[in-house]
């Protein structure tokens, strides 16, 4: 690719990142919600924590990778009894890092 | 700008900062090694600020493809902030709606996961979104640059587990923000039908638009239940 084009797609790729970030909190912030869709948007937090867990642990490197061999998923248990334990995101993140180091080396 | 606000939103970026280190180091070794210059990987970070959608775009470049295929390849991928930022909105609604535009740039799968669980006992601020996500956005920048200006000289991150700093804040995020039967219920119903989306179409597990549809479901099952309650 040659510079310019480089520079049209960093712009590009610019926009597309940031317009479905500004626009809604520009636009919709004047408006109120209904009840029942606000109860939805409350539910999408934990829906997508669910489905980046999910896919972060079973498809560490893209693909879907369920199986003894995959360390992510070891490494997955203590973090998840730690975060349950502790509630803390510096405890449960130091527990992740120091399970995965042990299990990347040791295995 | 209330300092104590700001003091803790770069406190709670801490463990995202630590993640994003790893992924922008790598982002910068990447793009050089692609043929972006220095200059051009850092300015991709400061303006972009979107991990998927980067490492899409050099992939792109890399395969020999056009400007445009990836630019359409991140409308897709960042087509779920337009679902975080909307689900922001009701918390937002006591802020001034300039900066809380602005500072919406800096809303990422991460910022949006520790602000979202802040704002379920705290209200929204400012100084808070500030701190959290111009922390959190330096640190892509920054790491981009270490990665690329010394892109020649890589070593494995994975061996310091740097690899799972990310995992290990969903999972403590995805904890906090339990709080009923139902929130499991839609927390489980969206990660099965991420999976099997990205099974049953891989092309899904690349553009991340397996995590928009498993989101909308995820949240309509979760809406449905709490009815039913």
């Amino acid at each position: 690719m040659s510079a310019t084009s480089i520079f049209i797609m960093i712009f590009g790729v610019s926009l597309a990142s940031l317009l479905p970030r500004i626009l809604p909190v520009a636009l919709l912030s004047r408006i109120s919600f209904p009840p029942v869709f606000i109860r939805w948007l409350s539910y999408v937090a934990p829906a997508v924590l669910g489905a980046l867990t999910a896919l972060s642990v079973l498809a560490p490197q893209g693909t879907i990778h369920i199986s003894i061999n995959n360390i992510y998923i070891w490494a997955f248990i203590p973090t998840l009894f730690s975060a349950i334990k502790t509630r803390s995101l510096f405890i449960t993140l130091i527990v992740g890092i120091v399970s995965m180091a042990l299990l990347y080396n040791l295995f | 700008m209330n300092k104590k606000e700001l003091i803790q939103g770069m406190r709670d970026s801490i463990p995202i900062v630590l993640g994003y280190f790893p992924l922008g180091f790598a982002f910068g070794v990447l793009a050089v090694q692609v043929g972006l210059s220095i200059f051009q990987s850092v300015l991709m970070s400061v303006l972009c600020f979107t991990g998927a959608g980067q490492y899409i775009s050099i992939g792109v470049m890399q395969a020999g493809g056009a400007v445009i295929t990836a630019i359409l390849a991140n409308i897709l991928v960042n087509l779920r902030y337009f679902l975080f930022a909307t689900s922001m909105v009701p918390h937002y609604k006591d802020l001034p709606t300039v900066p809380a535009s602005i500072l919406s740039y800096g809303l990422t799968d991460e910022t949006y996961a520790v602000a979202i669980s802040r704002y379920q006992t705290r209200p929204a601020t400012i100084a808070y979104m500030a701190g959290l996500n111009l922390t959190s956005h330096i640190a892509w920048i920054t790491s981009t640059f270490i990665g690329a200006a010394l892109g020649m000289l890589i070593t494995n991150t994975d061996q310091y587990g740097f690899g799972f700093a990310l995992p290990a804040m969903y999972t403590c995020l995805l904890v906090l923000m339990i709080n009923k039967r139902s929130d499991v219920i839609a927390a489980l119903s969206a990660a099965l039908a991420c999976l099997v989306i990205g099974w049953l179409i891989p092309a899904s597990m690349a553009n991340m638009s397996n995590i928009i549809i498993a989101t909308i479901l995820g949240a309509t099952i979760g809406v449905i239940i709490h009815e039913r309650d």
